[in-house]
Formats: structure tokens, C-alpha cells, sequence
């Protein structure tokens, strides 16, 4: 796995986004950028450049989930690995995000060691491909 | 049952027919029917006095246009202020975090160095000057090591004190549980009073964001932690 890794983070508080940042800094990651919704992460990702995409559900504006969405839909981003982070934790609510395709679900309130073995876990997969 | 004075002038009508006192009978029917419509005026007063009193109760009760002018928007401005505590504690918390988690690396390599070098020395592979130059470090270390210790003292002190958000919130929440209960008790006594019935909920269809569940481990369609979520999707094929 690339430590060097562009990571964009997405979630509408603040104090989310720097726990994370922190984490992903304490894995060996510290090239991270930030926004606050889907509506602000789009054009970024869209700008390009970005290897990893960690997202909140539940945000003003564009939700986490539309944002994935999007993502699967962009010529260019279809392929990019999202991990979702997120307090949504009905069943039905996985499942959608599954069918969407993202990479990874961690559920709040979630631990360093869920993080790191969720980020492992789909680069693992990413590098070996079955 | 028939009371004695219906009866009584039941009786008397019949007596008045029989003996062909068409007059007699008809002043008798009269009274009859004015004993009737009196009754019915009685039930309509009562009614009345009953609508009236649960409509002023409705008022008294609940003073819902009171609720929404003045206890909702002043339950907003509370929760907003929950929101701008925590946000203020959590960031505090976290400055604190970010200046030490620095202070700490420092110690952790110096000590690595002079435990090595210390090492060094015990095997004899150190000669007097590079003894003198370790000896020179470990006094800078120990200087070194007091005053960090300040830095993280002072900051976990820091940590603590940032905490007390959850004192001034939690009187805030319970608050705006308060206000809750009133629009609750009120609603309850609206329909009451209006019979209401209540209609059934509209049915979301679509999957959308609801935030943090409320004793999830009541939920059937609720995960209860990361290892659910883990099964549920190594199910779908993840």
C-alpha cells in the first residue's frame, strides 16, 4: 500500500474530519484533504488526483451515499476505493451502500484498529485481485 | 322505566279518551310532550357545558401556539448550543492531543538513543570521550524529560478540564426533553379533545440518512456494532 496515498475525507463536522486526519496520520498517511459534503468532494475528486475516498453518510447538501453513487457513474472515478464511515447502521442502509459499491463500511463510533483493518482489508483486495 | 309521571299522565290521557273529554286529552298530550322536550333541552346544556369545558381545558392545558412561538425556537437555540460545546471541547481536546502526540515521539527516540548508547557502554565498546559526550546527553535528556513532562501534564489537565461540556449540555438536553414532553402532552390532549383519529405513518421507501440510532439493540433491522456489519456484507459476497 502507498503511504503517499492522496486521501480526500469527507464529512460535515469538522471535528470528524480531524479524528480521522489524525488516525490516517498515526497509520502513516498524511496526505489528506478535506470537505464537508458531497457537493464540495465532487469537484475536488473530479480536479483528480485522489487514490482513496473515506465518506460520512448522513451530510447537508449531497449525502454520502449520492456521493458514491456519483462516483461509480464518473468515467474517471469509477474505479477509485471508498470506505464509508458513517452512524448509519440499519441493515437496509448497508445493504444500499453495498449495491453501490463501496469498499468498506465502518459504523460510528468505530476504533483506530476497525480503521486500519478496513483500509488494509481493500487494498489487500485492490493489489490482489481474485 | 317509565317514571310515575309519565305514567300518571299516561293514565290520564287514557281517561280523558275513554270518557270522550277530547279537550282534557289534548291538554294532557301537551304535557306529555313538554316533559319530553325538556329532557332533550337538558342533554343539549349538558353537551354544551362539556364542549365548553374541554375546549377552555384544551386551552389552559396546552398552550400550543405558546409552545411554538416562544419553547421550540428556545429549544433550537439550545440544541445549537450543545452542538458549538462539543465542537469546542472536542476540538480542545484535540489541540491538546496534536501538541503532545509530538512531545511524545521526541522522548521515545532520545530514550531509544541513549538506552542503545547506554548499551553500548555496558559491552565496553565506548571510549571516554563518547562516554563523556552520552553523559553530556543524559543530563539534556533528564532536562529535556522534566520539561516535557510540564507540556504533558499541563495538557492533560487541559484534556480534563475540556470535559465539563458534558455537565452544561447535559442540563441543556434535559431541558429540551422537557419542552418534548410538553408538545407530547399536549398533541395527546388536541386529539383528545377533537377526536382525531390518527392517521397511519406515511411509509418511507427509499433508503435515507437517519443518523445515530436510539437503543439499537432493539432493533431487529439495526446493526448493533462493527462485527454485524462485517457479517452482514461478507453475506453479500464482501
Amino acid at each position: 500500500m502507498n503511504k503517499d496515498m492522496k486521501i480526500l475525507i469527507v464529512d460535515d463536522f469538522s471535528t470528524m474530519r480531524r479524528i480521522i486526519k489524525n488516525l490516517l496520520r498515526d497509520l502513516g498517511f498524511t496526505n489528506t484533504d478535506e470537505a464537508d459534503d458531497g457537493q464540495t468532494a465532487l469537484p475536488k475528486l473530479e480536479a483528480g488526483g485522489f487514490d482513496f475516498l473515506v465518506t460520512d453518510w448522513n451530510m447537508p447538501g449531497m449525502q454520502g451515499i449520492d456521493l458514491l453513487k456519483a462516483v461509480r457513474a464518473h468515467p474517471e472515478l469509477k474505479d477509485l476505493p471508498v470506505l464509508m464511515v458513517t452512524a448509519e447502521s440499519k441493515r437496509e442502509q448497508i445493504v444500499e451502500a453495498a449495491q453501490a459499491g463501496v469498499n468498506g463500511y465502518v459504523v460510528k463510533p468505530f476504533t483506530a484498529g476497525t480503521l486500519k483493518e478496513k483500509i488494509d482489508k481493500i487494498f489487500e483486495r485492490i493489489e490482489t485481485p481474485a | 322505566m317509565v317514571d310515575a309521571t309519565r305514567l300518571d299522565l299516561a293514565n290520564e290521557f287514557l281517561d280523558a279518551i275513554q270518557e270522550g273529554n277530547e279537550e282534557h286529552a289534548d291538554e294532557v298530550l301537551a304535557m306529555i310532550a313538554a316533559e319530553r322536550e325538556s329532557r332533550l333541552f337538558e342533554e343539549i346544556g349538558k353537551l354544551t357545558r362539556q364542549l365548553h369545558d374541554s375546549l377552555s381545558s384544551v386551552r389552559a392545558e396546552s398552550d400550543l401556539a405558546g409552545i411554538a412561538e416562544h419553547e421550540i425556537p428556545d429549544a433550537k437555540e439550545r440544541l445549537n448550543f450543545v452542538i458549538e460545546k462539543t465542537e469546542e471541547a472536542a476540538n480542545k481536546t484535540m489541540d491538546v492531543v496534536e501538541e503532545i502526540l509530538p512531545v511524545s515521539e521526541t522522548i521515545r527516540t532520545r530514550a531509544g538513543q541513549l538506552q542503545e548508547d547506554w548499551s553500548r557502554f555496558q559491552r565496553r565498546e565506548m571510549d571516554v570521550d563518547e562516554f563523556k559526550k552520552m553523559g553530556g546527553e543524559l543530563v539534556d535528556f533528564l532536562g529535556e524529560l522534566t520539561r516535557n513532562s510540564d507540556t504533558i501534564h499541563s495538557g492533560l489537565n487541559n484534556i480534563l478540564m475540556a470535559q465539563d461540556f458534558q455537565d452544561i449540555t447535559g442540563q441543556v438536553i434535559r431541558k429540551v426533553i422537557q419542552v418534548v414532553q410538553e408538545v407530547e402532552d399536549s398533541l395527546v390532549g388536541l386529539i383528545r379533545a377533537t377526536g382525531v383519529q390518527a392517521t397511519p405513518k406515511k411509509v418511507v421507501s427509499e433508503v435515507e440518512a437517519e443518523g445515530p440510532q436510539m437503543n439499537a439493540e432493539d432493533k431487529d433491522n439495526v446493526v448493533n456494532d462493527q462485527d454485524d456489519v462485517d457479517d452482514l456484507l461478507s453475506s453479500l459476497g464482501f
